[in-house]
């Protein structure tokens, strides 16, 4: 007859103290939503690559990152070259440090003798699958006789989702 | 208590009313990236088709050899469409012949406009409006020693949960006066699309 009202108490102050966490909770999220935001976010551009380096140069030398966390993924760990019927060819060897498949696009730019790009605008970047831990060979061939340097550049494709910001 | 559950509820309203409106914004975007929009033949997989085939067929060895003292003279025949797609297969070869020429080992002659050529000549020689001497002949033009073809196939597969799309490209160099096929390569893409469980 005694414990009655104490077994009410007690149910009473679990109830106002899930109350309290729904509360908190909700205040939380919203505070999260206000601060991110629900937009459509800009795709993450920047990754991993070369600056313009001519054939035969050491390539450990030009190599950049401008992507820290594409960076940690992935790495250039070779890059070859050679002339073929006049024409400058290249070796990317490109390893992945990362156990998951990763969604990449690569591009190959192409200057001359004076450093001008040739065929502006018209390199394409091409889509890779590279798999968890993989070494891909990726073929690079110079559009015309006169290409004298070179750069290549990484980055993850590009998928804009309408998400809430980072 | 009362307060702070309203607060809550009128910022919540905010984000919601505010935070996500749903406004169509047009930009320009890099035609040379990677585009993932649908599954079907897209820009990227033009690029591709024509980036390595092109490739190929200018580090070819046999190619080396014919190109070496002089500039063959090609013509691009069609690309035959065998996928269950409308694709543009024009738009494909022009990208190729394109980057053929400009590489500088090749010339080409072009059989789509031969009817334009036609009447431009006919109107120089026969209209008496063209000075006689000035005027382009008849009967100069070179033929093509080399004729550029291929197909492009497609298997689809779709179950409910994911569509897949092999695409087969074949192309071909033949030597038309014997007959013979000098080069070919075949480039293959593969495309799928899951379909997302869990997704904002």
């Amino acid at each position: 007859m005694i414990k009655l009202p104490e077994v009410q108490s007690i149910s009473w102050s679990i109830t106002k103290k899930s109350t309290r966490l729904r509360v908190t909770l909700t205040a939380a999220l919203t505070v999260g939503l206000l601060i991110g935001g629900c937009k459509n976010v800009p795709p993450v551009t920047s990754g991993v690559g070369t600056d313009q380096m001519a054939p035969g140069q050491k390539f450990e030398k030009h190599l950049q990152v401008d992507n820290p966390d594409l960076g940690k993924k992935l790495h250039i760990s070779d890059i070859r070259s050679r002339k073929n019927n006049s024409l400058l060819e290249l070796n990317l060897s490109l390893t992945s440090t990362y156990k998951k498949t990763q969604h990449l696009q690569y591009q190959f730019t192409w200057f001359d003798a004076d450093g001008f790009v040739i065929e502006a605008g018209k390199s394409p970047w091409q889509p890779l699958e590279l798999n968890g831990m993989q070494t891909a060979s990726l073929p690079g061939l110079a559009p015309t006789p006169q290409v004298a340097t070179f750069k290549i550049y990484v980055r993850e494709v590009a998928e804009q989702y309408f998400k809430f910001a980072d | 208590m009362n307060k702070l559950i309203m607060i809550t509820s009128v910022a919540l309203t905010l984000t919601l009313v505010a935070g996500c409106t749903n406004k169509s914004v047009v930009r320009y975007g890099d035609a040379n990236a990677v585009e993932t929009t649908n599954i079907e033949f897209g820009s990227t997989d033009l690029q591709k088709v024509a980036g390595e085939m092109t490739d190929s067929l200018l580090v070819s060895p046999v190619i080396g050899t014919l190109t070496a003292n002089s500039r063959p003279i090609l013509f691009v025949e069609s690309i035959k469409n065998k996928t269950s797609e409308h694709i543009d297969t024009e738009s494909i070869t022009d990208s190729i012949s394109t980057k053929l020429l400009r590489s500088g080992k090749f010339r080409f002659v072009d059989m789509s406009r031969v009817a334009a050529a036609r009447k431009q000549l006919d109107y120089q020689q026969n209209s008496g409006m063209v000075d006689p001497s000035k005027a382009m002949q008849f009967g100069k033009q070179v033929g093509a020693q080399y004729m550029l073809y291929g197909n492009l196939a497609s298997i689809v597969k779709t179950n409910k949960d994911q569509s897949d799309v092999y695409y087969k490209f074949t192309l071909r160099l033949m030597d038309l006066e014997s007959g013979l096929i000098e080069w070919a390569d075949e480039t293959e893409i593969r495309k799928t699309k899951e379909k997302e469980f869990v997704s904002w």
